[in-house]
């Protein structure tokens, strides 16, 4: 099978839109990654008078937190992820049920035709969309002050240790950071967090699945891919193509189909024994 | 057929409250003959299903072996001179081979009983022979589907039947992805025989064995999935292929109809099959976290992800069960029951594989027969549910009753027969014939409803029954709700439908999940079995409570624990990590 490509991240300013960029990625090639800041975002949470629609279950969370700056950023993002995946599925967005795994991994009750992640940090908050599989992604600052002795001995396998022994410490950084930020999105493409040990799976300088040892880890099922974002983020995203070759479309309204629905809806036939 | 149709075979369990009559035999053999599947020296072992996956081979030691045990006569009815009795015994015999190869599982075979049921179903007597026929002499039938919406590669594209002035009919168009097309001459295609899209726009036909009279029957190119690498999956093309007006089974325009009552036995068997690989990825996550520790206890951390794993098996045990048992029981009711099942199971059972690489870690990734099967299995799954395509199948049977159930049957009906909830118990046998696509009996919400008072009024029985008890009351609570929003949306009578339904079915669909672990956990009542103890149903329901994004109480930590303990003595004693604890080989 081909490798999986990854979608390049898209500039979203404002709910509405641009969206047509997603739309193509997604029918293109199966996934479509999205940015925005929070301050483009926040006059919408604001001033929406839909808000409660627009939360759904989440609505009562938000009205818990009490900080005002960490409510209105859990809204932003929940509104992000509503809006790209309404954008996807041509349907509005309070329609959607933004549902949690038991991993806490969120994902649209009813509508498994696309599966998504989500990652903010700072200003910055990123959406992935995936109509071929599961998604990650994982946004961090890119110039985020890391303890290197100790972010190597907690997530860098020996392979990775070895490789990146020898480089400058500033390169050695870079590097690191961008591991991190893969491992990060691999494991929310597996809807696990950081229980997924990381020192127990690493990248490819190339940013290929690797088991500790080295050893190639998948058969081409895997994607992954770094861009910086903003000049200063770094979003990483993996993205998981189970092969069936899903339907380039998407869209709710054509999901169901018309066959089965209309003889869902016929009358009893009165010879059916 | 006669009416009950006792398993043979070993000798009925003795469990006090628990009807199971027992392994049927043929399944121990079948487990036997497969042997240790951690041998690496076994030729039915998993190392030896790996490098054939490696190869995108079919296994063919392993595939002679269930020939010469006849394993396809499993899915031919007993009235036509095969071992098809109940849908529950035959997953249990075809257990043995999802716990080593999801792969061989349909490559074998199980896809030939989805191709034949329409002909059991609605066939004629002579079409049943033909394919009867097929099975027992050792061939294979393919299914090639209608293009259904937001079709996958298995799905999409069709063929087309043009009637012909001596009253057959012409066969055009092709398929991209048919599983075993190049290994058979035996097809029961669904072909369009009406261009408008309605109730009657498809009819099935028989093609096959015999080669056409004139026409084109082109097998194209193998199909490489990345998934079930050693099934062969092939394209395949029809080209003014004649076909005698016998090979129509039942009416024309019959297809649509025929495919929604013949997949209620492919929606139960997929989950009441498949789970048995995840029963073995879950012994191997026991192995990892096991190795090298002195007292053979997983650390802290993996602890909760075994034991609630082990829980979710036996939950889509529970459903699959009972449905694959209402096909026997009550299928004029069965189809939305079936559906849900497809429906929920799949997707938890990949949740579960997640879940499983946290305890797995590096191991996850190595290719030896130990835990090999894992990758393996991961890439396996997500192409026996078939995705969001087959989800959606399942989603257009049960959206346009929402609103009717909601009316008329939600904390209405009646309760279903108790046998329902027993695994195991002796079984009328399954007529095909009378599966229906109609009604709107639900079979389970009464159960949980009922199961919710009686535990109620059992208060004091202890922590975890009253645990178990409020779990139940929410889950009460989550049909409430249901009921109030589905009464709301339209009544269904048109191919329109409200997006707010998918969402409603999906929760509609996890309450069902829940009325099925209480229904069976009942059904264990009396005993003093793990399975009719409340720690397991406890665990169970609050998975799926959260799932469904409900208040669930807290779980006391024994719960955790007896379930951990027993997934672990299970695992010491080599027994199968589902229901019904069969012994295992190896």
């Amino acid at each position: 099978m081909d490798r999986v490509r990854c979608a390049a991240p898209l500039h979203v300013p404002r709910p509405a839109g641009p969206w047509h960029g997603v739309r193509d990625n997604l029918a293109v090639l199966g996934n479509a990654l999205v940015y925005t800041t929070w301050s483009e975002w926040l006059p919408s949470v604001l001033t929406t008078p839909r808000l409660r629609e627009l939360l759904g279950p989440d609505w009562d969370r938000y009205r818990r937190t009490r900080d005002a700056v960490v409510r209105y950023r859990f809204a932003a993002s929940r509104l992000l992820i509503k809006y790209t995946a309404a954008a996807a599925l041509a349907t509005p967005p309070e329609y959607l049920d933004l549902a949690y795994r038991l991993g806490g991994r969120p994902y649209l009750r009813g509508f498994d035709q696309i599966e998504l992640s989500l990652s903010h940090t700072g200003d910055v908050m990123a959406v992935g969309l995936s109509r071929t599989g599961r998604i990650g992604v994982d946004v961090e600052p890119a110039d985020r002050f890391v303890r290197l002795d100790l972010l190597e001995t907690q997530m860098l396998t020996p392979v990775e240790t070895r490789e990146l022994a020898g480089l400058p410490e500033k390169e050695r950084a870079v590097r690191t950071l961008r591991l991190w930020t893969l491992k990060e999105a691999y494991s929310k493409a597996l809807g696990q967090g950081l229980r997924l040990g990381f020192k127990e799976f690493g990248f490819s300088p190339s940013g290929r699945l690797r088991a500790p040892d080295g050893r190639s880890a998948t058969r081409g099922e895997w994607g992954f891919a770094t861009h910086p974002v903003m000049d200063r983020f770094l979003l990483s995203v993996a993205c998981h193509d189970t092969g069936l070759n899903t339907a380039g479309d998407t869209s709710v309204e054509t999901m169901l189909d018309r066959g089965f629905l209309s003889a869902m809806t016929r009358p009893p036939d009165p010879d059916q024994k | 057929m006669t009416a009950v149709v006792p398993a043979a075979g070993r000798a009925a369990q003795e469990r006090p409250g628990v009807l199971d009559a027992g392994e049927p035999e043929r399944a121990a053999r079948l487990e036997e003959a497969l042997g240790d599947p951690f041998d690496p020296a076994n030729p039915h072992g998993h190392q030896a299903l790996l490098r054939a996956d490696d190869d995108r081979e079919v296994p063919e030691a392993t595939e002679a072996l269930l020939a010469r045990a006849g394993l396809a006569a499993e899915f031919v009815p007993h009235d036509l001179g095969g071992r098809l009795t109940d849908l529950e015994q035959l997953a249990r015999v075809l257990r043995p081979l999802f716990r080593r190869d999801l792969a061989l599982g349909y490559g074998f075979g199980i896809t030939s009983l989805f191709a034949a049921s329409a002909v059991w179903t609605a066939g004629d007597p002579r079409q049943q022979r033909t394919l009867a026929d097929v099975l027992l002499g050792g061939g294979r039938v393919s299914i090639v589907h209608r293009e259904v919406a937001h079709a996958n590669a298995i799905l999409r594209n069709e063929l087309t039947a043009v009637r012909t002035p001596d009253g057959g009919f012409l066969l055009n168009g092709r398929k991209d992805a048919v599983i075993n097309a190049a290994r058979t001459d035996t097809f029961v295609a669904y072909a369009r025989t009406s261009p408008e899209d309605g109730p009657g726009s498809h009819s099935v036909l028989l093609l096959g064995p015999e080669p056409p009279r004139s026409g084109e029957v082109r097998r194209l190119a193998r199909a490489e999935t990345p998934g079930m690498r050693g099934a062969h999956f092939s394209g395949l093309e029809l080209a003014d292929v004649p076909v005698r007006d016998s090979a129509l089974v039942g009416e024309v325009g019959d297809g649509v109809s025929l495919a929604l009552r013949s997949f209620q036995i492919s929606h139960c068997l997929i989950p009441g099959t498949v789970l048995a690989g995840v029963d073995s990825v879950l012994r191997q996550a026991v192995r990892a976290a096991t190795e090298n520790r002195p007292d053979g206890r997983p650390a802290r951390r993996g602890q909760r992800a075994l034991a609630g794993v082990f829980a979710d098996l036996l939950a889509c045990d529970a459903m699959a069960v009972t449905g694959l048992r209402a096909l026997s029981l009550v299928p004029q009711d069965a189809y939305l029951l079936a559906a849900a099942v497809k429906y929920t199971m799949p997707d938890l059972l990949r949740e579960d594989l997640e879940e499983l690489a946290t305890v797995l870690g590096a191991r996850g990734y190595d290719r030896g027969p130990l835990y090999g099967g894992f990758q393996k299995l991961g890439r396996d799954l997500p192409v026996a549910g078939l995705g969001h395509s087959g989800t959606a199948v399942c989603q257009a049977v049960l959206v346009p009753q929402l609103s009717t159930l909601a009316r008329t049957t939600w904390f209405r009906s009646d309760e279903p027969p108790a046998d329902l909830f027993r695994p195991g118990a002796p079984l009328p046998a399954f007529d095909h014939r009378r599966l229906a696509h109609f009604g709107t009996e639900d079979l389970l919400t009464a159960t949980l409803i009922a199961a919710a008072d009686r535990l109620d009024a059992q208060r004091s029985h202890g922590p975890l029954h009253d645990t178990l008890a409020s779990i139940a009351r929410m889950f009460v609570d989550e049909l409430r709700i249901l009921r109030a929003r589905c009464t709301a949306l339209s009544a269904s009578g048109s191919t329109a439908f409200d997006p707010q339904a998918c969402a409603l079915a999906d929760r509609y669909a996890l309450v069902l999940a829940a009325a099925a672990c209480l229904g069976v956990w009942e059904g264990q009542a009396g005993g003093d079995s793990f399975l009719a103890r409340p720690a397991w149903a406890v665990l169970a329901l609050s998975r799926i409570g959260r799932r469904l994004g409900a208040p669930v109480p807290e779980t006391p930590p024994e719960v955790d624990q007896e379930v951990l303990a027993e997934v672990l003595q299970r695992c010491r004693e080599g027994r199968s990590l589902d229901l019904y604890a069969t012994q295992l080989a190896g």
